[in-house]
């Protein structure tokens, strides 16, 4: 493989909005979150950190913003001009949302980022030299990065005993975040190939999705029209590839679904319903 | 043998993908993590370790097993149809036959000694790939030997590619390079039999 | 297949014996032939290396026994999912359950026995250990020996009941500090049921006064499974919520209605009155006492005496005639005051005014083995523990699964009661604060190197008995699983009867086998049985249909007796993560940040803004918070999520042990608390010490940290999380 190849092969997979998008994917992996559901208990946070070797970085680094907590659950609170949140709080699970045309990807001097042809957004640690310029250019601030060795701080012995065999531990130096637990998708895959078929719906779960205790999580293939979450994308008119302008529009106002800063055109592949509250 | 009109005629491109790959390699191997972290002296790997002596617990002649029995491999690794590990084989596997054949050789002794003890013996690995690096056994298996049609009994023609030929060894040596390059050549050159080119494949 | 042969074979060569796949990620290699492969002695047919493969066990992380799945690969247990199998949990677990994994591989676990000597603990051998407890123990008679633990079921709190017969001892303390002791008392007097089964998931309105039922409740997951079909049905299920501190449930309400503390049964006294006076629902079988007292609360006094707004009272009653079914709960924050029982029992009312009993509070059924069932733990226990042992009533207990001197408050003197105690055991996992003063340690496996049974105490639809079994060889020779402790003591007092075990396997195998046809699924090969049972972790047992009482029981006057004087009420919340403060040496739960301040390796008090004014202090202080029995000194955070006249400590640090994670980090604030107690049930007040906060340091914002300082709590204009009416959804999607 050259390194035109490498390059060609990466801007494959990349095309924006403007050029049409890319149409020729295996899969798209994507997800539905429903925030009404979500109660922002921490569970499928927790759930990665045992799934994907995430690193404990303890006190003084996270108050330097260096914890690795790839899908992390952020709180708002709505209505600061009132005497109390009469309508509770707001509680959003953050991760990387797998951009169809990601900020991060053209920036990386590397190509350690890239796009494969299932619809995610890789980082391939070992090619990463860590210039953090992917990090800088993500509007969703989910990149995270290895300023320590890790290994030996937080899985002291015999703690490494529980690391997840089939993925790396990272080290100093590299960038790292959510991959749509890549390991499942690969196991599932591999699977369904020995078996000569298609990977069914369902049968990838994240880390996530799985542990979600309300099922807020819905994880699937947008390529597969009969998935739970390419339903839930087309009901709420939630479409890849087209100009925010364009989409919303048409789109019908009452839906819930919408993917954070639309107006971007990076085509995230996570969708969001709206929270609903009942005024009373 | 029928089989040798088939046997294996895989598009091992070395030489072409292998400069540009190899140097991709060793920069992906020069900036590896942990020789960052933990050895600042660290210097390019120099080698990838083919043709050199590893010294085991036991000195296994593969090549009684292979040639002169003809045992199969995955009669010994067998795991390597079913998951992404070969296998070494347990140490009850080698003593369903060494109870009786054999028993009084040296070797033979040391097996039944490590047997009696309760503790397998402490094989060194010989075929170590970077842990960034996941490879499969079973896909490789099933696309090239399962489904070609490859007869199974000349399975170590297809192992060879990567492990060499063992049944002229005696204790396993590296003999192919193992690296990026080497994959990816292959991977280039098989694209038709669905060889993926993209990293996470691997790397994850 | 035997599990017990494959897991023994694994076991050869230690822990390291165990990894036979060839990437194991510690460090990347670069130079070949230098890692060794460990291969397999003897493999099982169906270990795979490289594979992993799905294993059914049961969690212990709190109580509510949540069924899981175990992913084990190369003999290591990796990853923890709920188990589908079990409709308790349907798949699914929480934070805590999740970090089981963390506990069981912690760095800082007790891995041989431990005999004290002066004023150390010294390492011993168990023929010793096991030599010492048969002298020691043998030297007692009667209710001077004691067990003291968690919540227990299953097997292993049959042994416990049966070592305490042998012991000729009635004395079983059980302590939680997370328990809903009063409410199951007044669930008792009123519905004839401890646990009625709660379906909010059948609700369309669900009010609940300072019930965390999603947090750190008794079955969060089941609840949360609950809440899912409560908010996605047709008509989107209305969630009121009522507390003093805005729980983890109290975050996903339609309404939050903060009030003060320890008036919650006056708010409810005011519902009923605006329910039976108003508009004019029915009054049949109140007790006359408390419909004079009803009577007695109009609106306008309990808007005054509880601080929410009468027009929110009014609403909140008139929506309850409208959504029916409607469901009506009441949470620690009402049980732990003076008139706990009388509060819990103003509320729970409710149900039986709008008629929920039979709908959404359902009979939870007989239980066909009672012996099983949960003994379940309240504060009144610990009470009564310190009470004896400062009596000298007491010359040898067992701890386990409980660490009293952490979590009693110090009024209690639980450190002198300790010293009175002729001999302290402690069958531990860590050296928590009560193991360090126990004279012997014996080191547990842990929960996933265990066998067990566990009984839920929160059953759902089918109920259930849930399997526990080891997911891998223990990783410590010298540990020792739980039942066989207790089968070891047992045999000391009763050889014939438990010599012919040799170990809890065994132990459990007969007994699985003597269960029922009925439950056995009717097959009579105990051989089968057994073996379907490890592989679906669940064996449904039915309960028969028993039915409840809708009455309602005469109770005093639910008034605060602290509600005028001076200071704030400190509420102890408990956290889903560190929980009770068990989970303080699990990092990822450390690393967690709190779900509603977004703290983490720490403790803080949350306070609201305008209390805080008042008081000169500001966001981030170091503020020193006073009871009559001490004082903490930690963070403030200001949120508007804490009613103005409270201020919240999160439980679950300040551990003066527990190991590298736990140890000296945060504050305890269940040291600080009033040994008051319920008037009716004697558990522990434990909601409605009076404190007073100052400002004793500067603002400091590196000091506690907090996920997303910076980008503040605001979205700031972003469409991030956007909200939308209800109106909106039913356009769309509802009815």
């Amino acid at each position: 493989m050259s390194l035109d190849n490498i390059l060609n092969h990466w801007s494959d997979y990349r095309k924006g909005s403007e050029e049409g998008g890319h149409h020729d994917y295996e899969h798209r992996w994507a997800m539905a979150i429903n925030l009404d559901i979500c109660n922002g208990c921490n569970a499928c946070s927790t759930a990665c950190y045992a799934e994907n070797n995430l690193a404990v970085v303890g006190k003084e680094r996270f108050e330097k913003g260096q914890a690795m907590h790839w899908l992390r659950i952020e709180r708002y609170w709505d209505q600061q001009d009132k005497d109390y949140p009469e309508q509770g709080a707001s509680f959003l699970p953050m991760m990387c949302q797998h951009c169809g045309s990601a900020t991060c990807e053209p920036v990386c001097p590397v190509a350690a980022t890239y796009h494969t042809p299932d619809g995610l957004n890789a980082q391939v640690y070992n090619r990463c030299i860590g210039s953090r310029y992917c990090s800088n250019n993500c509007p969703f601030r989910v990149r995270y990065f290895n300023f320590y060795s890790y290994y030996e701080s937080a899985w002291p012995e015999p703690m490494e005993q529980q690391l997840n065999p089939d993925i790396s531990v990272r080290d100093k130096g590299v960038m790292e975040k959510c991959t749509f637990c890549v390991q499942r998708i690969r196991t599932a895959k591999d699977k369904a190939k020995m078996e000569d078929r298609e990977v069914q719906d369902g049968e990838v779960m994240t880390a996530c999705a799985q542990a979600c205790p309300t099922s807020a999580i819905v994880f699937g293939d947008t390529m597969d029209e009969n998935s739970v979450v390419s339903k839930l994308w087309k009901k709420h008119q939630v479409e890849r590839g087209v100009y925010a302008k364009t989409k919303l529009a048409k789109k019908d106002k009452d839906l819930r679904g919408y993917r954070i800063f639309e107006e971007l055109n990076v085509d995230p592949s996570v969708m969001y319903l709206d929270r609903v509250r009942e005024d009373i | 043998m029928a089989a040798n009109n088939r046997s294996a005629n895989l598009n091992v491109q070395h030489r072409k993908g292998f400069v540009l790959a190899w140097v991709f390699g060793m920069v992906a191997l020069l900036l590896a993590p942990a020789a960052i972290a933990t050895k600042y002296d660290v210097n390019a790997p120099t080698g990838t370790h083919e043709g050199e002596d590893v010294a085991q617990p036991i000195e296994f002649p593969h090549n009684i097993h292979v040639k002169d029995n003809g045992i199969n491999c995955m009669y010994c690794h067998t795991y390597a149809r079913r998951s992404k590990v070969a296998g070494i084989p347990p140490t009850s596997k080698c003593m369903g036959c060494h109870k009786v054949i054999a028993t009084d050789k040296p070797r033979i002794k040391k097996l039944t000694e490590f047997w009696t003890n309760k503790t397998p013996p402490p094989w060194k690995k010989v075929h170590d790939l970077p842990d960034f690096v996941h490879f499969t056994h079973e896909i490789h298996l099933k696309k090239l030997v399962f489904d070609r049609d490859f007869p199974v009994e000349n399975v170590k023609e297809v192992c060879a590619f990567c492990h060499g030929e063992l049944e002229n060894m005696t204790v396993a040596k590296k003999v192919k390079p193992l690296n990026m390059g080497f994959c990816v050549g292959c991977h280039i050159a098989n694209k038709e039999l669905g060889a993926p080119g993209d990293c996470w494949k691997c790397h994850k | 297949m035997n599990r017990r042969n494959f897991l023994k074979t694994m076991g050869w060569g230690g822990a390291g014996a165990a990894l036979t796949g060839c990437d194991l990620p510690t460090t990347i290699t670069l130079e070949e032939g230098k890692e060794e492969v460990v291969s397999y002695l003897m493999p099982e047919e169906y270990v795979i290396p490289g594979v992993g493969v799905w294993y059914a066990s049961t969690c212990t992380q709190c109580s509510a026994g949540c069924a899981i799945h175990g992913r084990v690969r190369e003999g290591r247990v990796l990853k923890l999912e709920g188990n589908p199998e079990a409709s308790l949990n349907n798949g699914k677990i929480c934070m805590m359950g999740q970090a089981g994994v963390q506990g069981h591989y912690s760095p800082d676990r007790v891995t041989k026995p431990m005999v004290r000597n002066g004023d150390t603990l010294t390492e011993t051998s168990w023929d010793n250990a096991m030599a010492l407890l048969q002298e020691k123990l043998g030297a007692v008679s009667g209710d001077r020996f004691a067990w003291f633990t968690g919540t227990i079921s299953g097997h292993q709190s049959a042994l416990v009941s049966n070592h305490l017969d042998a012991m000729g001892s009635k004395q079983h303390y059980v302590h939680e500090v997370v328990n809903n002791s009063v409410s199951q008392a007044v669930n008792r007097d009123m519905f004839g049921e401890a646990n009625p089964r709660v379906r909010i998931d059948k609700a369309a309105m669900v009010v609940s006064f300072g019930a965390d039922f999603m947090g750190a409740s008794l079955s969060p997951v089941h609840y949360a499974g609950q809440y899912a079909k409560f908010r996605t049905k047709k008509e989107r299920g209305l969630l009121v919520q009522i507390e003093s501190k805005m729980s983890l449930t109290g975050g996903s309400a339609d309404l939050w209605l903060p009030i003060k503390p320890g008036t919650e049964g006056v708010l409810a006294l005011g519902m009923a009155n605006l329910l039976l006076n108003k508009i004019k629902v029915s009054d049949a079988g109140i007790p006359n006492g408390v419909r004079k007292l009803i009577d007695e609360y109009d609106i306008s006094k309990v808007a005054k005496i509880t601080g929410v707004a009468g027009h929110r009272i009014q609403r909140v009653a008139q929506l309850l005639t409208e959504r029916s079914p409607s469901l009506v709960l009441a949470g620690p924050s009402v049980e732990g005051h003076a008139h706990g029982y009388a509060s819990v029992a103003a509320v729970m009312m409710l149900n039986h005014i709008l008629g929920n009993v039979g709908k959404t509070i359902e009979s939870s059924g007989q239980f066909p083995f009672p012996q099983l069932m949960a003994k379940q733990g309240g504060t009144a226990d610990l009470l009564a523990f310190a009470e004896a042992a400062k009596a000298e009533k007491l010359d040898a207990v067992v701890f386990y699964g409980s660490n009293p001197v952490y979590s009693a408050p110090k009024a209690l003197e639980l450190n002198e009661a300790m010293n009175k105690v002729g001999f302290k055991v402690a069958i531990s996992q860590f050296m928590d604060e009560t193991t360090e003063v126990a004279d012997l340690v014996l080191p547990v496996a842990s929960y996933l190197e265990d066998w067990g049974t566990q009984v839920p105490m929160q059953q759902s639809e089918n109920s259930a008995i849930h399997v526990q079994q080891p997911l891998m060889e223990k990783l410590y020779e010298d540990s020792k699983g739980l039942g066989d402790i207790l089968l070891s003591l047992l045999k000391q007092r009763n050889n014939d009867e438990y010599g012919k075990f040799e170990d809890y396997y065994a132990y459990l195998r007969n007994a699985f086998a003597a269960m029922p046809a009925a439950v056995k699924n009717n097959t009579t090969n105990n051989n089968e049985f057994w073996n379907n049972t490890l592989q679906k972790g669940v064996i449904d047992v039915a309960s028969s249909g028993g039915k409840l009482k809708s009455t309602v029981v005469s109770f005093a006057d639910p008034v605060s007796e602290s509600a005028n004087a001076d200071g704030l009420t400190l509420v102890p919340s408990p956290r889903l993560g560190l929980y009770d403060g068990r989970h303080a040496n699990l990092p990822w739960l450390q690393e967690a940040p709190d779900q509603i301040s977004k703290v983490v390796w720490d403790s803080w008090a949350e306070m609201h803004p305008t209390t805080a004014e008042k008081l000169g202090i500001s966001n981030l202080d170091l503020v020193e918070v006073s009871s009559a029995q001490g004082s903490v000194t930690l963070r403030v955070v200001l949120l508007k999520s804490m009613h103005v006249d409270a201020v919240a400590v999160p439980l679950g640090q300040g551990h003066e042990a527990y190991g590298r994670y736990a140890k000296g980090l945060g504050v305890n604030p269940l040291q600080i608390l009033d040994a008051t107690t319920d008037n009716k049930t004697g558990e522990l007040a434990m909601y409605s010490t009076r404190v007073t906060v100052k400002s004793v340091g500067p603002a400091d914002s590196l000091s506690i940290v907090r996920m997303g300082t910076g980008s503040g709590d605001s979205q700031a204009g972003r469409k991030l999380v956007a909200t939308v009416p209800v109106e909106q959804l039913r356009r769309t999607e509802g009815s």
